[in-house]
């Protein structure tokens, strides 16, 4: 297995609701026109408490600055796994669930924070750029790793990196164990062909920046909510992924949308009661742990208040109750 | 595609059908104008060719990639890669005949859906259709599908919750089955199937290139790298495959994956479209996005396999088939250098890349080119006289009849070189004096005058004292001739360098008369009778040259004239003379008529008269003109010669510097090298050989002698040289040393010759008068054997003709020689087995491997000149 470096340098940020206005420009620019932006990695998250946005430097120099942006301090940097299609694991299971031993636990050992972004295409594994070190000599015996420059994959070593490693404070932690929910609607994963974009663009638009008007309508949503709001648009190196709910995917049109030839639907898993902030650690593999162990497949799409598991509607039942029972274990 | 660019496909197997897609795919047939003059919709793509439309098939959306099926039936079926993954098989302009029905509509429909980047069929199982989808997280990137299988609802498919519409799986249309599947959670851009093995599959994934072996699909090779896109097979060298990264071509060696053997110079634009020429080697043509220039790499001289170290050589070229911007082109299958270019707004134009003209001028002056693959010949239309004349055929001639190998007739040269260019007759015959003249010097001690007449009248003339003048008198007359004789020991010196006067204290030119009487030049010779004074010798000289077989009757009237000779000034015949002279054409008839009628120290008529003979001239002023006029016209004279490259000026300048000067220009004006060697050659072994032009010409000659394989013309030539100049003498290049004790064979023979006696202890034959070396000197190990004929070496060839009487006569010139080149060692460098020089040349004439049974050495194959024969003999 190979472990690449991506030549990304990320920043997470989150717009509240009500100052997306002053977005809209840079936000539209950076979703279709690929053409006039040299952004290469954006990824916005509408949750019901804000929208996240995790994109790279020159995308984020787009962003014009407002009391309404939050920006997390630190700069990130995106991590692959790439198989090389000789690992051939039993498992069927794929996302979080195929890399949850060999690289969320070991990082969550070292207190490396991780922000997890899965797509309809891979998983992206978000680390600070301060813990690069920590994480290479973590995961260097797993993996062969590369840093990608300018498209070429460079192999590095821990011992290349060797000045500015220190190893993450050791004091234990407090285990939290995040209380999780699950809302009721159905979601699917799905892709487009980067072409096709300019068809979808009002729905899109429609969707994303004239979303609360319609909701306002209905009943506010509550915690502990039958449905949750959420729906994620990603556009990484040319690769469109959108995750949204079946309400919403109705009003796409049927055919531009790729999705696996199964239609297998998603239930959401949020974790957390409170934000969870940036610097806690362990809370990715608390979740995917367990689902490793039952061998379920998930998605999983952190943003900057809560983080979110996508896991197989049949699966849900029997994942809200590992989940609870590992709480219950470690509060008793 | 998918409505913007549109790309054009060859049919593989109707050479004048091709399709262009863009949102529709369009099927062209090609045509000559003159099968289509009238036809009405066809579309003009060259001077010679037009294209009708055919069929227009616009039944699937979403174009991404479209591959044409390889084998000849059914005869138009096209796989078409969608953006949603899916892949359709279609056809175009088709009467729908059955087993293309079965396949019509048939669609290809992987797990999870994203764009399909690449298709390729398999060209042995055609069966197989090879798919290169966008990067999903939990499936594979490229899909080989089998496109005759059924879609089979089976058990272990419905647990995969499948979840297709009724509609789609009816009438078996649509597979979800892929035959295998490979490349999981990665992104495959292109693919090619390798002819290697028709179960390899090379592709273009996200950044690397994979080779995916289909016997055992959990193993692939692959090699990390950018240049990922547009992966092809060399069709003509099958390791060879290219693949591009925006404006950069990677060129591969499968053998050697590690790394691209090569990397073209980047182009300022992305690259959209890399392709193998299929008519021609090595010929690659890439095209930029937005340009309407297709850059043409040519490999041709890039050695196969692609060297390690070398940098092969790449010729780039750029070729421009239409105005406009190019979409796309292809190569025609089979028509040589032939593509069809279509722009965005689809005109399409039909184009031939001219081949490279490579030439060759042979040693011997003949001509060929190449181009394609046509070979030319260039014959000359006019009269062969002019390669005749071209100073390479005649040194060519020359050096075959050994021309400059006569050192005793150095004058014999001339004839050697045909006997017919005057400056080459000049030059050997001051070269034969001057030898003559040393010779005479060596005879009598007067030895310090050796380097004075080699180095030209000019110098001897300057060196000049003690000049006597007289009052000279008519020949048989006692009448004062008005004009005075100047004679000293040098100007009598450079008379004899011009031949008038033998050697020999006394001036007696009458042994030259005669040889000119001899070899009918009358009138020279009656000039030369009147300049010595002689006024009857040279009238009778004329009359024998009228009355002479073939002789001009006109001679008589000159002696007539002649004879009426008066030294009074103001007579009518001096008057008529000085005036009516200069009708006559032969220059020696009117020098003599100017010498009569000049004044006394002015002869400038005669002097001046540039067509009479050099030495003639020299000679005339060495007699009649005074010390101070004499230097002044030989300097004037020398550098005249100098400037003109006339040969007959060495006379004047010698073999000096000065005559190495005259020679440079002689060199420059007709490129004769083997006439500057020889006669350089001649000089003084000091500083002329030395001049770096000298040693310019005489290895321009060598080379020329080899490249005309006039090997032993050469040898001959070294062993002139090095009689002449000694310093030239090359070194011993091959020793033969004792595999025992390391000391050398020839060396230990030569130096103690008294051990001949040894030899024969363990010589073959009992004769002690052979010496037979078939030991070591020096430890009495005995040699390694011949492989031919089992003899240790150092034993004659029984075979060789040089054996026998005829090589007892040789014996005696040749008495160094220890035995014949027939005896010598000979060895493969690569092997090391080796034999007799005659034994393994006459082996080699009829084999190509090793006589040492087992060894597969190509020996003579090694050598690249091991074939090559000399041209001349010995």
């Amino acid at each position: 297995m190979d472990l690449h470096i991506l030549d990304h340098r990320l920043r997470v940020t989150s717009i509240c609701k009500d100052g997306l206005v002053n977005f809209t420009h840079s936000l539209i620019k950076l979703m279709f026109l690929r053409n006039r932006t040299r952004c290469k990695f954006f990824s916005l998250t509408e949750t019901p408490d804000n929208y996240t946005v995790v994109l790279d430097e020159e995308g984020f120099k787009e962003l014009p600055s407002s009391e309404h942006l939050q920006v997390e301090g630190a700069t990130w940097l995106p991590l692959n796994v790439v198989s090389n299609g000789n690992a051939s694991s039993s498992s069927q299971a794929v996302g979080v669930t195929k890399i949850a031993k060999s690289v969320i636990a070991p990082l969550a050992e070292q207190h490396v924070s991780v922000f997890m972004l899965s797509t309809y295409q891979t998983d992206f594994i978000l680390v600070r750029e301060k813990d690069l070190p920590v994480v290479i000599h973590t995961l260097e015996e797993e993996f062969k790793i590369y840093r990608e420059e300018e498209g070429e994959p460079i192999p590095v070593h821990s011992k290349d990196m060797q000045n500015g490693f220190h190893k993450n404070g050791k004091e234990a932690v407090k285990l939290t164990v995040h209380p999780v929910l699950s809302p009721q609607n159905q979601f699917c994963v799905m892709s487009l062909d980067p072409d096709t974009l300019p068809a979808i663009a009002t729905t899109l638009i429609d969707v994303l920046f004239y979303s609360n008007s319609s909701v306002k309508d209905e009943a506010p949503p509550t915690q502990g909510l039958d449905c949750i709001k959420f729906f994620s648009f990603s556009l990484i190196d040319g690769y469109i992924s959108i995750v949204m709910d079946t309400e919403t995917q109705r009003r796409f049109p049927t055919n531009l949308l790729f999705t696996s030839s199964s239609g297998e639907l998603w239930r959401m898993v949020r974790i957390g009661g409170q934000p969870l902030g940036f610097d806690e650690c362990g809370i990715v593999a608390q979740i995917s742990q367990p689902l490793a162990e039952a061998d379920i497949s998930a998605y999983y799409i952190s943003t900057f208040s809560f983080d979110h598991a996508l896991v197989p509607e049949e699966d849900i039942g029997s994942v809200i109750a590992m989940l609870q029972q590992q709480r219950l274990e470690v509060v008793s | 595609m998918s409505g913007s660019k549109p790309d054009i496909l060859w049919s593989p197997h109707h050479v004048d059908r091709y399709v262009i897609c863009d949102s529709e795919l369009s099927l062209y047939r090609i045509e000559s104008v003159g099968n289509s003059e009238a036809k009405a919709g066809a579309l003009r793509l060259s001077e010679e060719t037009t294209a009708t439309l055919l069929a227009i098939n616009s039944d699937t959306p979403y174009m991404k990639c479209v591959a044409w099926y390889p084998k000849h039936e059914p005869e138009c079926l096209l796989a078409v890669g969608q953006a949603n993954g899916r892949i359709v098989l279609t056809s175009l302009g088709q009467s729908h005949n059955s087993k293309c029905k079965d396949l019509m509509g048939k669609e290809f429909v992987p797990k999870h859906a994203r764009q399909c980047n690449t298709l390729a069929w398999n060209p042995v199982d055609s069966n197989w259709l090879a798919a290169g989808l966008d990067k999903h997280r939990a499936d594979f990137s490229v899909l080989i599908w089998d496109i005759s299988s059924k879609f089979t609802p089976d058990a272990s498919v419905t647990t995969d919750k499948i979840r297709l519409s009724a509609g789609d799986t009816d009438a078996g249309l649509v597979v979800t089955k892929p035959l295998y599947e490979l490349g999981q959670n990665d992104a495959c851009l292109s693919l090619c199937w390798l002819p290697r093995d028709q179960k390899l599959l090379l592709a273009g994934m996200h950044r690397n290139l994979a080779i995916f072996d289909l016997r055992n699909t959990s193993q692939k090779m692959f090699v990390n790298t950018k240049a990922i896109q547009g992966v092809t097979v060399d069709p003509h060298f099958h390791d060879r495959v290219a693949s591009f990264f925006e404006g950069q071509v990677a060129i591969w060696d499968l053998r050697k994956f590690e790394k691209p053997v090569l990397t073209l110079t980047e182009q300022p634009k992305p690259l959209t479209k890399v392709a193998w020429c299929p008519t021609r080697t090595g010929l690659l043509a890439t095209l930029t996005r937005d340009s309407n220039i297709i850059r043409l790499y040519d490999m041709q001289h890039t050695p196969t396999p692609i060297g390690d170290e070398t940098e092969p050589t790449i010729i780039e070229r750029n070729v421009q088939p239409c105005e406009n911007h190019i979409a796309s082109f292809a190569w025609h299958p089979s028509s040589q250098n032939r593509m069809v270019v279509v722009t965005p707004n689809r005109s399409m134009t039909d184009f031939t890349v001219f081949e490279r003209i490579s030439l060759a001028w042979s040693s011997t002056g003949s001509l060929m080119w190449a181009c394609g693959r046509h070979l030319y010949e260039c014959t000359e239309e006019r009269n062969a006289s002019s390669v005749e004349k071209d100073i390479s055929t005649k040194m060519r001639q020359r050096a075959q009849s050994r021309y400059g190998h006569d050192t005793e007739q150095v004058w014999r040269n001339y004839l050697l070189a045909g006997g017919d260019d005057p400056q080459l007759k000049s030059l050997w015959y001051t070269l034969y004096f001057m030898k003559r003249y040393t010779e005479d010097l060596e005879q009598k001690p007067l030895v310090n005058k050796l380097p004075l007449v080699y180095s030209g009248i000019k110098n001897i003339v300057k060196s000049s004292s003690g000049t006597v003048e007289s009052w000279c008198c008519w020949n048989g007359s006692d009448r004062q001739a008005d004009v005075i004789r100047y004679h000293s020991d040098e100007r009598c010196l450079a008379l004899q360098l011009c031949g008038w006067i033998k050697r020999g204290p006394e001036i007696d030119v009458e042994p030259f008369l005669q040889s000119l009487e001899a070899e009918r030049e009358w009138e020279r010779a009656a000039a030369v009778a009147l300049f010595n004074l002689d006024i009857r010798r040279s009238i009778q000289i004329l009359n024998k040259g009228a009355s002479a077989e073939k002789g001009d009757l006109n001679l008589n009237v000159v002696a007539m004239a002649l004879s009426g000779y008066t030294d009074e000034k103001n007579s009518l015949w001096r008057e008529m003379c000085s005036s009516l002279r200069l009708q006559l054409n032969n220059p020696h008839l009117c020098v003599m008529f100017a010498f009569l009628t000049s004044e006394p120290g002015s002869y400038d008529g005669v002097l001046y008269e540039s067509s009479m003979a050099v030495r003639d001239r020299v000679a005339f002023a060495c007699m009649f003109l005074s010390d101070s006029q004499l230097p002044r016209y030989i300097e004037k004279l020398a550098s005249e010669m100098k400037e003109a490259g006339n040969l007959e000026g060495i006379l004047l300048t010698g073999l000096t510097k000065d005559g190495v000067d005259l020679m440079e220009s002689y060199v420059d004006r007709t490129g004769d090298v083997q006439t500057a060697s020889f006669c350089m050659l001649k000089g003084s072994p000091g500083e002329v050989v030395k001049d770096s032009r000298v040693q310019c010409w005489i290895e321009n000659y060598r080379n020329l002698l080899d490249a005309w394989r006039f090997w032993h013309k050469r040898a001959e030539f070294d062993i002139h040289r090095s009689k002449l100049d000694p310093s030239s003498k090359p070194l011993a290049q091959v020793f033969v040393s004792c595999n025992f004790c390391g000391k050398s064979i020839s060396y230990s023979c030569s130096a103690m010759p008294h051990q001949g006696r040894g030899f024969s202890q363990y010589g073959v034959s009992g004769s002690p008068t052979k010496s037979k070396v078939t030991s070591c000197p020096g430890c009495r190990k005995p040699l390694p054997r011949c492989a031919l004929c089992l003899m240790n070496m150092g034993t004659p060839v029984s075979s060789c003709p040089g054996a026998g009487k005829s090589d007892e006569k040789v014996d005696l010139s040749k008495d160094k020689k220890l035995a014949q080149l027939n005896n010598w060692f000979t060895w493969c460098h690569n092997c090391r087995h080796g034999g007799h020089t005659g034994h393994m040349l006459s082996w080699f004439r009829d084999h190509t491997e090793c006589p040492v049974s087992a060894c597969t050495c190509k020996c003579m194959q090694l050598d690249t000149t091991g074939n090559l024969v000399p041209l001349d003999t010995v």
